[in-house]
């Protein structure tokens, strides 16, 4: 029996798993998990679970930009978040790759100007990983941003979306949304991170959109369409999710003060 | 630590300003690239690379090494990356900043990752020699751009570079030298270019090739490689403002095109320097290559 999900798709249209092309894995998560930090939240999508911790905003230290916040993101991996233990060092590119991407998103989508002169630090905890990880961090960060209560339009919300390539040509090509560790191993995935439009009827914006494997894009990028309107879809899925969570948390607190 | 002087407010906004009414400080259109000049040195694998005020100068390197233990049957490729002080004055040796671990870690996705060269081509013997092919990217004047030049660089260096041939006899491996045998070309899978798009007035504004002072002025970025086949290398928005993903598509599909040019204008140099060594026409009898 095939064990991955470029062949088993094509008879079953089921990925190994047990998902269908656009399922997202189970998604939990909870904020103001950390009482003593300025905000916190904790991520889990899958096997993929992400703590986050904010702490600010506060006064910046030797901070040159006197009309904005700064963000700053630290990213640490855990040893045992794989399979296979392995040490991540601090100067490792593929992670500060990411604590830029997520610096950077989060710097153009915050309010940062109502808080000049401050800085605000993101400190994420990769405890398990199965998949999506700058996805989840992502995620993760802006729900702690929410509960550390800096301003802003609308939660930043992120998955990857990968494409199945048929080889017999008879099965399409079918664009899968959430990948797990081992699909995007085997397949070309992207990651996307949106923020929602300004008004209610404009489209999704996406803020942070990579991809690092090689792929063909098809007759007028038709692949690659279709990799990047079913991430934008998952996105906002996620973004519901993660809108809920936010309310619970909200009318819990109110529940309590009465 | 020495930092790039910013921009003043009244530059920013006078950029910004001549860009709503879609003009650019130096009179290109949108998607206009600067002049691009590629030459060769007079050594295999030497490439300078000139995109508008920005110079790149890429050096390729071979060396027989024992291969890493992991993969025995690959040789090795590494590419390195070093914004020294000669570029400008912001650059500073030693520690790397976060701009060089992007632009290092993007040529790498771009061209390392998405096999660009055949590593398995230049293993020896397995498990004892191979050879370790080097790109040096010595960046020697700046003005934006930085990727895109860099990556044609190394492309076209990597075209022009000749290995010394070897043969080998059981354990023996026998390394000749230009003088006795010609060398031979690296095998390349595919020849990826890396283009960078600039995002102004919230998305709205996408510009091709920025100067530095246009990439200071910009909300956000995105660096999309392509070859020629139209195959997708690697994709980097690594955050900045939010753009609507019907301009990206957009963006990918401008590639399409503006990688064929690049791409065209490398082979077309790499030809009128292959006649201009090939003083009395040997170079097709003394190659024992064939043509693919």
């Amino acid at each position: 029996m095939p064990l991955d999900t470029a062949s088993t798709y094509g008879q079953t249209l089921l990925r190994t798993d047990g998902r269908r092309w656009n399922e997202l894995r189970r998604i939990s998560a909870s904020i103001s998990t950390q009482p003593s930090t300025d905000g916190s939240s904790q991520f889990v999508m899958g096997n993929t679970v992400v703590v986050c911790n904010i702490v600010g905003p506060r006064e910046g230290r030797g901070q040159r930009d006197t009309n904005n916040a700064l963000i700053e993101t630290e990213v640490t991996v855990a040893p045992f978040a794989q399979t296979d233990r392995r040490r991540r060092t601090k100067g490792d590119k593929r992670v500060q790759e990411l604590q830029t991407t997520i610096s950077s998103a989060f710097q153009a989508h915050l309010f940062t100007h109502l808080y000049p002169r401050s800085s605000i630090t993101i400190s994420l905890h990769v405890l398990s990983l199965d998949g999506a990880l700058l996805a989840s961090c992502l995620n993760a960060a802006s729900l702690a941003l929410v509960d550390a209560g800096v301003p802003m339009p609308s939660i930043l919300a992120a998955v990857t979306s990968g494409v199945i390539t048929s080889t017999d040509g008879i099965t399409p090509s079918d664009p899968i949304l959430d990948l797990n560790n081992s699909e995007e191993l085997e397949l070309p995935f992207l990651s996307v991170g949106t923020v929602s439009g300004l008004s209610e009827h404009q489209e999704d914006k996406v803020s942070v959109l990579i991809m690092e494997s090689r792929i063909q894009i098809g007759q007028n990028g038709k692949k690659l369409e279709a990799m990047l309107a079913v991430g934008v879809d998952g996105c906002k899925q996620v973004r519901t999710i993660m809108g809920e969570v936010v309310r619970t948390h909200g009318t819990r607190i109110l529940r309590g003060r009465k | 630590m020495p930092r790039e002087a910013e921009l003043s407010n009244i530059e920013r906004t006078f950029i910004l300003e001549a860009l709503a009414q879609n003009i650019r400080l130096d009179g290109r259109a949108r998607d206009d690239f600067r002049n691009l000049d590629v030459s060769f040195g007079d050594d295999y694998g030497a490439c300078a690379v000139q995109l508008g005020k920005t110079k790149v100068n890429t050096r390729i390197s071979a060396e027989v090494t024992k291969p890493f233990e992991e993969r025995k049957f690959d040789g090795i490729f590494t590419i390195t990356t070093e914004l020294s002080p000669l570029a400008s004055p912001a650059f500073e040796t030693g520690r790397q900043t976060e701009q060089e671990v992007i632009v290092s870690r993007i040529l790498e996705k771009a061209i390392r990752r998405s096999n660009a060269i055949d590593t398995e081509s230049l293993c020896i013997i397995a498990g004892a020699k191979c050879w370790s092919i080097r790109a040096d990217v010595h960046v020697l004047d700046y003005d934006g751009g930085l990727v895109d030049a860099s990556c044609i660089s190394i492309i076209a260096a990597l075209q022009h570079f000749r290995r010394p041939d070897v043969s080998i006899d059981g354990e023996n491996v026998t390394i000749y030298s230009l003088a006795e045998r010609e060398p031979v070309p690296l095998s390349l899978m595919h020849h990826p270019i890396c283009i960078t798009f600039s995002f102004y007035h919230g998305g709205e504004t996408v510009l091709l090739d920025a100067t530095l002072h246009e990439e200071q002025a910009r909300d956000g970025e995105m660096i999309v490689t392509m070859n020629r086949h139209g195959e997708l290398c690697q994709i980097a928005k690594l955050g900045g403002v939010s753009v609507d993903a019907l301009i990206l598509l957009g963006c990918m599909n401008m590639t399409v095109t503006k990688v064929k040019d690049i791409t065209e204008l490398i082979s077309t140099k790499l030809r009128e320097d292959a006649t201009h060594r090939d003083v009395g026409g040997l170079i097709a009898e003394l190659s024992a290559q064939n043509d693919r």
